[in-house]
């Protein structure tokens, strides 16, 4: 962002950035940037707290108004008060625990995973409104489908015109991640990331076949899907080791 | 959560010593009180509205968000993995805070809201972005905006 601000700066139009990595920052030395302390993903802080956002908001404005600089770079220290874990927070209940490691029973508890979270997705739907699902653009059920079918082994054509397999696929796991979180978030608990994330990664059947499926593609001889699988679909700190 | 300290060590050292351009340049903008500005967001965080494209990899190019779109109409696209998606999935303010601006605009903290809003995706190289960063802020004055939000992801 401070590169993009130098830009735009440099064509006449004032900015002010939000900064997640203040050494960047530091480096680049945009004309305005307020580093704030909260989680990578989460540049205002907290969701559903539009107080708090505001105030983010406001102390980066503000920074329009100095009347010394450039560079200026200035300090937001409270924490996020979402990231700390919700005790209160329980994991979906799912029948059909892992059994198998085959490629056969994780993509057959994949698929049968998202029937199962369908009520609580509904439930999500319904508190907060919409869904932010659908890059790949399929249906959930397509795209477990189609996520599976890789698990599987196979290789199948991309269902969507204008995208290529892999990426399908890239889009179609990142929905799967997407509605499994937000079935796992429904309710009146506010779960931290890392919750569940945990819950992703660990106990999920849709975790499990990601993982799978990610370590299966790093011997394929398409390095586009070597690549993506690699590094665009386990979170590097959320990869298994050996 | 998250300093860099919070993070794995591997994930920090990788952040922290990213190469980023470094300019000779150091511009700076003055401009009319808060009160009198128009403000609009441009993320980098690969957001794309229902139906338009995704970014595809490291695509260099932006992508348009009217200031109309509808929370459930907005979708990150962004190529990494390695940041947090389910505060954005509660709340589109957490990444892209048009609720908040058009509050503090009717609050009178801010003039106006902008139009129309932009999203780049952040794991592109910045020199590539370059050209369409220059090009985009001559859209932005013709929407006579004069204070850009940017908010990474």
């Amino acid at each position: 962002m401070s590169a993009l601000g130098h830009y735009l700066e440099e064509e006449g139009i004032a900015t002010v950035a939000i900064s997640l990595i203040r050494p960047q920052t530091e480096k680049t030395k945009p004309p305005r940037a307020l580093w704030v302390p909260f989680e990578l993903g989460r540049p205002f802080g907290p969701p559903s707290d539009p107080a708090f956002q505001k105030r983010v908001i406001r102390a980066a404005l503000r920074l329009l108004e100095r009347e010394t600089g450039p560079v200026v770079i200035d300090d937001f220290l409270d924490d996020d008060p979402r990231a700390k874990p919700d005790p209160a927070w329980r994991p979906p209940l799912l029948s059909g625990a892992a059994v198998s490691r085959s490629a056969e029973s994780l993509a057959a508890r994949l698929e049968a995973e998202i029937v199962q979270l369908q009520a609580a997705h509904r439930l999500w739907v319904a508190q907060r409104g919409g869904t932010t699902v659908g890059l790949s653009g399929l249906a959930i059920g397509e795209c477990a489908g189609y996520v599976g079918d890789w698990v599987r082994g196979n290789a199948p054509p991309s269902p969507r015109e204008g995208f290529s397999a892999p990426l399908t696929l890239r889009f179609a796991v990142d929905d799967v991640k997407a509605y499994c979180l937000k079935a796992a978030a429904a309710g009146a608990a506010k779960p931290s990331s890392r919750q569940l994330g945990d819950w992703l990664w660990n106990k999920s059947a849709a975790g499990a076949a990601i993982h799978a499926l990610r370590e299966a593609l790093q011997t394929s001889e398409d390095e586009r899907l070597r690549l993506i699988a690699g590094n665009f679909m386990v979170p590097a700190a959320r990869v298994r080791a050996g | 959560m998250t300093r860099l300290t919070d993070l794995p060590p591997a994930q920090a050292k990788r952040l922290a010593e990213l190469e980023c351009p470094e300019f000779t340049t150091r511009p700076w903008v003055s401009g009319p009180p808060l009160s009198r500005r128009r403000v609009a967001i441009v993320s980098s965080a690969g957001l794309v509205v229902r139906g338009e494209t995704p970014f595809r990899g490291r695509d260099a190019d932006y992508r348009a968000i009217p200031a109309a779109t509808k929370p459930d109409e907005l979708l990150i696209s962004h190529i990494s993995v390695n940041f947090d998606r389910t505060g954005f999935q509660e709340d589109w303010n957490v990444v892209f805070p048009l609720d908040r601006l058009c509050e503090l605009a009717a609050e009178g903290v801010i003039g106006k809201v902008a139009p129309i809003h932009y999203s780049f995706m952040g794991a592109t190289d910045p020199v590539q972005m370059e050209p369409y960063a220059r090009a985009l802020a001559e859209l932005l004055k013709q929407d006579s905006v004069d204070a850009v939000l940017l908010p990474p992801v």
